[in-house]
């Protein structure tokens, strides 16, 4: 439970925290009231879609069918985000900058026209959130903490709210590499698990598996990040 | 759709590496080194991350 309220929480929170970049672009110029209509517009649409995979997920009935497809959707979004994660610390590709995402999106023409801008706030928060989505559905199903985790990635929004409202400009200082490297881990060592158990797998010390999991991608993820730099140096 | 799509399965070698290591570790699962599976599935994806970082 708390495993799945951290992933959820962390993964919430670097990409609120994109989506806050995006919003903020837009409401300096179109103003806050219709920027932030369109971030409400599109956490809709994604809580229409947190029920609806919810409930399409719980209609399966054979356990071992939901496990499998929930593990291999966790390993195509953790292994996704680990890639990425080490790349960037190793330097292989530059770390995402808030403050660059910000300048690009006020460097664009749209951003000026009302219905233009409107959109870019609508689908920079959907598209930031459908990532959000998929943790809060495939971990809150398989462990029936649906509701658990939602609360956690809307805690994660309160908090980037809160954040934004007292910075007022990107929250570029947030760790974002390392919370996603973590996250990461922790999506891989839940796929991992939940896939091998549906294939009928019994994992020695069974739950407690996953932290060695865990540890596992950890101690990999960090190895071929030191590897990687080592040979860029 | 294009967006859930990309956000559910990522690009088409994301998809293809994690293919690969999960029916590598359900040929091992069918082996006499099937207890073996739990260490070779978070290996392969190891090696999977450090191929899709380089590449």
């Amino acid at each position: 439970m708390i495993g799945v309220l951290a992933a959820t929480f962390l993964t919430a929170s670097v990409e609120w925290v994109e989506a806050y970049t995006i919003v903020l672009a837009v409401a300096l110029s179109i103003g806050w009231r219709r920027a932030l209509n369109a971030a409400l517009a599109a956490i809709a649409v994604l809580a229409i879609l947190t029920t609806a995979g919810s409930l399409l997920l719980t209609r399966i009935g054979d356990l071992a069918v939901l496990q499998f497809l929930v593990g291999v959707f966790l390993i195509l979004f953790g292994l996704r985000w680990f890639a990425k994660a080490i790349a960037r610390g190793a330097g292989l590709k530059s770390l995402h900058d808030e403050n660059q995402e910000f300048a690009e999106l006020r460097a664009m023409p749209e951003i000026n026209d009302s219905r233009a801008a409107w959109a870019i706030a609508f689908n920079g928060v959907l598209l930031e959130g459908l990532e959000v989505w998929l943790i809060v559905v495939a971990l809150g199903v398989q462990t029936h903490h649906t509701i658990a985790a939602a609360s956690a990635a809307l805690a994660a929004l309160l908090v980037v709210i809160l954040a934004g409202f007292l910075v007022r400009k990107p929250l570029a200082r947030v760790p974002e590499n390392t919370i996603k490297f973590t996250v990461a881990c922790g999506i891989l060592a839940f796929g991992t698990f939940w896939t091998l158990q549906s294939l009928g797998y019994a994992w020695p010390f069974a739950d407690a598996a996953l932290f060695a999991l865990f540890a596992f991608n950890i101690l990999g993820g960090l190895t071929l990040t030191a590897l990687f730099k080592k040979r860029l140096a | 759709m294009r967006a859930l799509i990309k956000t559910l399965i990522g690009d088409k070698r994301n998809f293809f590496t994690a293919a690969i290591c999960i029916l590598i570790a359900v040929i091992v699962l069918h082996t006499r080194a099937a207890p073996l599976t739990g260490l070779a599935l978070p290996l392969m994806l190891l090696c999977g991350a450090a191929y899709l970082a380089k590449h």
